[in-house]
C-alpha cells in the first residue's frame, strides 16, 4: 500500500513538474528580496512594484521578439546566506538573465560576490544602501536605484545639526547596512560639524533585551538616540524598550527604521519623537506616471523603495532589450540606457522604447526615483527627506540636503 | 553606576530572559536525559507556542495570559505529533538520525508559523508599557508574571517528578532505560509524556518572549543556543539545574555588556556552554554526561 502511494505521489508530482515548465521563448529576471526576515513588511511593496514593470513589458510587446518576461521571485531572507541560496538558485537553475535585487545590503554584497559576479550577471538592488558595495570589484555588473548611504549619513547628520540636536547615542545593527550607515553618519556629525556622539556601539539582531545595551548607550547624557535598523526587527525591540523605561528623549532613524510595523506595534501616539529619514523620489513626471501606474495595480507608491524597486526592474527590462538577451552585454547596456543622452524614457513607456532600440536610436530612461545616471561604480545620487509620525503615517518634516 | 541602575537595566532583564531560556531548557533537559538526543526544533516549537497564543488573543479576544493554557495544550499535542510521526519510527536508529530530522522539523515549523501568521512582526497588544517603581527598582506587571510563571510551573514539574508514579517512572528511564522497561514501565507512554511536559514549557517559554518583546517568526531559533547553555550548564537531567542554568545565562548575557563591546553580547551564551563542555561537563549540578 505504501508503495503504491508512493508511486502516486511521485506520479503526481513529476505531473506538475512538466505542467510548470515554461514555454522556451520566455525570459526571466530574478526579483530576490527579503521576503521574510527583518525587512519582511517592506518585500511585498517592492516585489510588487517590480512586477508591474514585468506586467508593462508584457503588456506592450513583451521583450525581443515578442517574448513575455518573467520575474522570478526569490527569498533572501535578508542575510548573506539567504541572498547567496536566492542568487545561485536564481542564476543556475531559472537562468535569469539579470538580477533586481537582494534587498538587504549584506545580500547583495554576498550574492555579488559569491554568484552574479562571477557568472557575469548583471545585479541591480533598489535598496542595498551600504557604502560598500560602490566598493565592489564588479567588473561593471552591480548597480543600484537607490543612492549609497554614505550620501544619506551625511545628508542627516547635517539635517539633524541644522535642527538643533545636540549630544547623541548611536546604535546600529552590526550587518553591512547598519556598519555602512552608521560610519558615514559618524564621519560627517563628528569630523565634519563637530557634533557629539557620546556612545557609538553595534549589537547583535535577535535577541530578547535590550535594556542593558540601552543603559550603556545612555551614559555620557544624550537625549537623543540615532538608530540604524530595521524598524521590522530589533530596531522595533530596542525602540520600544528605549521608549519604555525612558533611557531617551528623542529618537532618530535610517531608512530602515520608516516602516510602518514601528506605527502599528507602539502606537503613533508613543512616537511624537521619532523622526526617520528615508530617500525620496524627487517630483517628476516620471515619479506621477509611475505613482498613477502603481495604484492602479493596487499598490501604495508611497511605500519605501516602491520606485526604485520599479526603476531596477524597468531599467534591466531595457538593457536586456538592448542587449538583444545576450547575457554578458545586458551590464554595459544598462548604463548604456540611461546615461543622460538620446530619446527620453519615462516609467511605463516600453513601447515606444522598444521602437526606439530597433531603430538603433539612443534612450535614456528617466526613472520614477531619479534619472539613474550611473556613475562608475554603478551609483547614483540621491535626495532624502525626514519624516515624522502623524496621524496618517508618516509624514515629511523636512528635505534634507 | 548606582545599585538601582544595576538592578533596573541590567539584572531585571536579565533575570526576566534568564526565567524565559529557563523555561525551555527544562523541556531540553527532559528529552536529553528520557529519549538522549539534543532536540533542535525546540526553539521553533516555541515560536509556535507564542502564536497559537497570539490566534487565541486574536481570534477570541481573550487576554494573553488566559491565551497561554491554550498555547501550551495546542503546543503539547503538536509536540506529541510531531514525535508519532516523525521521531518515533527513527527510535531504534543512531541518535544523530534523530538530532538531524529534528533540524528538518525546526525549518518545517518555522515555515508552517511564516505561511499561516506571515512573517511580520506582531505583538499581543499594541502600545507601551511602562514599568511600575516598585522603592526605586522598576518593573513591569508582565515581568512578575514571567519570573512567577516559571517558579510555579517548574515546581509543579519537580512535583510531579518527584511525587507521582509517573513522574518516578521518567526519572526511572532517565536513569536507566532497560531496568525501567524490565519493571514494567510503559516506555511509549513515558516519550508520550516528556513530549507532552516539553512542548507545554516550550510554549510558556515562546509566550513570555512574545509578551515581554515581539513576535517573530525567527524568535525562537535565536533562543536555542541559550537554552541549550543553560541545560548543559545547570547539568543535563537536572530540572533545578536547567532553572538554575537559565538564569546565569540570562543574567550574564545582559551583565556582558559592562565588560565586552555590545555586539559581542549574542556570544556570551556560546562562551559559556564551550567553558562549561571543557571544565565541567556534568554541569553545575552533576547531570549526565553526554
Amino acid at each position: 500500500m505504501k508503495t503504491k502511494l508512493f508511486a502516486l505521489a511521485a506520479g503526481m508530482m513529476a505531473a506538475t513538474a512538466l505542467a510548470s515548465v515554461p514555454a522556451q521563448a520566455d525570459v526571466k529576471i530574478g526579483l530576490i528580496g527579503g521576503v521574510s526576515g527583518p525587512i519582511a513588511a517592506m518585500a511585498p511593496a517592492m516585489i510588487d512594484a517590480a512586477q508591474l514593470a514585468v506586467q508593462q513589458v508584457n503588456e506592450q510587446g513583451g521583450i525581443g521578439d515578442g517574448e513575455k518576461l518573467v520575474g522570478v521571485v526569490g527569498d533572501s531572507a535578508c542575510n548573506p546566506q539567504g541572498g547567496t541560496d536566492a542568487a545561485t538558485k536564481a542564476v543556475n537553475i531559472e537562468g535569469v538573465v539579470g538580477l533586481v535585487g537582494p534587498h538587504c545590503s549584506g545580500a547583495v554584497l554576498a550574492a555579488a560576490g559569491s554568484v552574479t559576479i562571477p557568472a557575469g550577471i548583471t545585479l541591480i538592488t533598489p535598496s542595498g544602501t551600504s557604502p560598500e558595495i560602490s566598493g565592489l570589484e564588479d567588473k561593471g555588473t552591480v548597480f543600484r536605484t537607490v543612492p549609497s548611504d554614505d550620501f544619506q549619513g551625511r545628508a542627516l547628520a547635517r539635517t539633524m545639526k541644522e535642527m538643533g540636536y545636540g549630544k547623541v547615542a548611536v546604535a546600529y545593527l552590526n550587518n553591512d547596512y547598519g556598519t555602512g550607515l552608521a560610519n558615514a553618519f559618524k564621519a560627517e556629525y563628528v569630523d565634519e560639524l563637530g557634533g557629539d556622539i557620546t556612545q557609538f556601539a553595534a549589537h547583535e539582531e535577535g535577541k530578547a533585551s535590550y535594556r542593558s545595551n540601552l543603559a550603556e548607550l545612555a551614559k555620557g547624557g544624550a537625549d537623543t538616540l540615532v538608530i540604524f535598523d530595521y524598524g521590522d526587527g530589533t530596531g522595533l525591540t530596542i525602540l520600544r524598550q528605549a521608549l519604555e523605561n525612558g533611557f531617551f528623549d528623542k529618537f532618530v532613524g535610517g531608512d530602515g527604521m520608516k516602516s510602518d510595523a514601528v506605527i502599528n506595534e507602539l502606537g503613533a501616539e508613543n512616537l511624537s519623537n521619532f523622526v526617520s529619514s528615508s530617500p525620496v523620489g524627487e517630483q517628476s513626471e516620471s515619479l506621477d506616471k509611475f505613482n498613477e501606474a502603481f495604484k492602479g495595480v493596487g499598490g501604495d507608491p508611497d511605500a519605501i523603495f516602491a520606485n526604485t524597486s520599479y526603476d531596477a526592474a524597468f531599467l534591466l527590462a531595457l538593457a536586456v532589450e538592448k542587449a538583444g538577451g545576450k547575457k554578458e552585454d545586458v551590464a554595459a547596456a544598462v548604463t548604456e540606457v540611461s546615461n543622460g543622452e538620446g530619446e527620453a524614457i519615462l516609467p511605463g513607456e516600453w513601447k515606444k522604447a522598444k521602437e526606439l532600440i530597433a531603430a538603433g536610436k539612443a534612450i535614456d530612461y528617466k526613472g520614477a526615483a531619479g534619472e539613474h545616471n550611473f556613475d562608475a561604480k554603478g551609483d547614483v545620487p540621491g535626495t532624502y527627506a525626514l519624516f515624522e509620525v502623524g496621524s496618517n503615517g508618516f509624514e515629511v518634516v523636512t528635505e534634507m540636503q | 553606576m548606582d545599585l538601582f541602575e544595576l538592578v533596573n537595566f541590567y539584572v531585571v532583564p536579565g533575570i526576566v530572559l534568564g526565567s524565559i531560556y529557563a523555561l525551555g531548557a527544562v523541556g531540553i533537559t527532559l528529552i536529553f536525559a528520557i529519549l538522549r538526543y539534543a532536540h533542535l526544533a525546540h526553539g521553533d516549537l516555541a515560536t509556535l507556542g507564542a502564536f497559537i497564543a497570539l490566534a487565541a488573543v486574536t481570534g477570541m479576544g481573550v487576554s494573553p495570559y488566559v491565551a497561554l493554557p491554550i498555547a501550551v495544550l495546542g503546543t503539547a499535542a503538536v509536540a506529541v505529533g510531531i514525535d508519532k510521526v516523525f521521531y518515533e519510527h527513527l527510535r531504534e536508529r543512531p541518535k544523530i538520525v534523530t538530532v538531524m530530522a529534528s533540524l528538518g522539523i525546526a525549518l518545517m515549523i518555522r515555515a508552517v508559523v511564516q505561511v499561516v501568521w506571515g512573517v511580520d512582526t506582531q505583538t499581543y497588544s499594541r502600545g507601551i508599557v511602562r514599568p511600575e517603581d516598585y522603592f526605586g527598582i522598576r518593573i513591569r506587571d508582565r515581568e512578575i508574571y514571567t519570573l512567577l510563571a516559571m517558579v510555579v510551573l517548574v515546581g509543579v514539574l519537580q512535583l510531579f517528578l518527584t511525587r507521582s508514579k509517573w513522574g518516578k517512572a521518567m526519572r526511572a528511564m532517565s536513569d536507566n532505560p532497560n531496568l525501567a522497561l524490565l519493571s514494567g514501565i510503559d516506555n511509549k507512554k513515558v516519550v508520550m509524556l516528556t513530549w507532552v511536559i516539553a512542548g507545554g514549557l516550550c510554549a510558556a517559554s515562546g509566550f513570555f518572549l512574545g509578551i515581554n518583546t515581539e513576535l517573530k517568526a525567527m524568535m525562537g531559533w535565536h533562543m536555542l543556543l541559550p537554552m541549550f547553555a543553560a541545560a548543559i550548564l545547570g547539568g543535563v537531567g537536572r530540572v533545578e539545574g536547567a532553572v538554575l542554568g537559565g538564569l546565569i545565562v540570562g543574567i550574564a548575557e545582559e551583565l556582558s555588556v559592562l565588560v565586552i563591546p555590545s555586539e559581542y553580547k549574542a556570544a556570551m551564551a556560546f562562551a559559556i556552554l564551550l567553558f562549561m563542555l571543557l571544565v565541567r561537563p556534568t554541569g553545575l549540578l552533576k547531570g549526565k554526561v553526554l
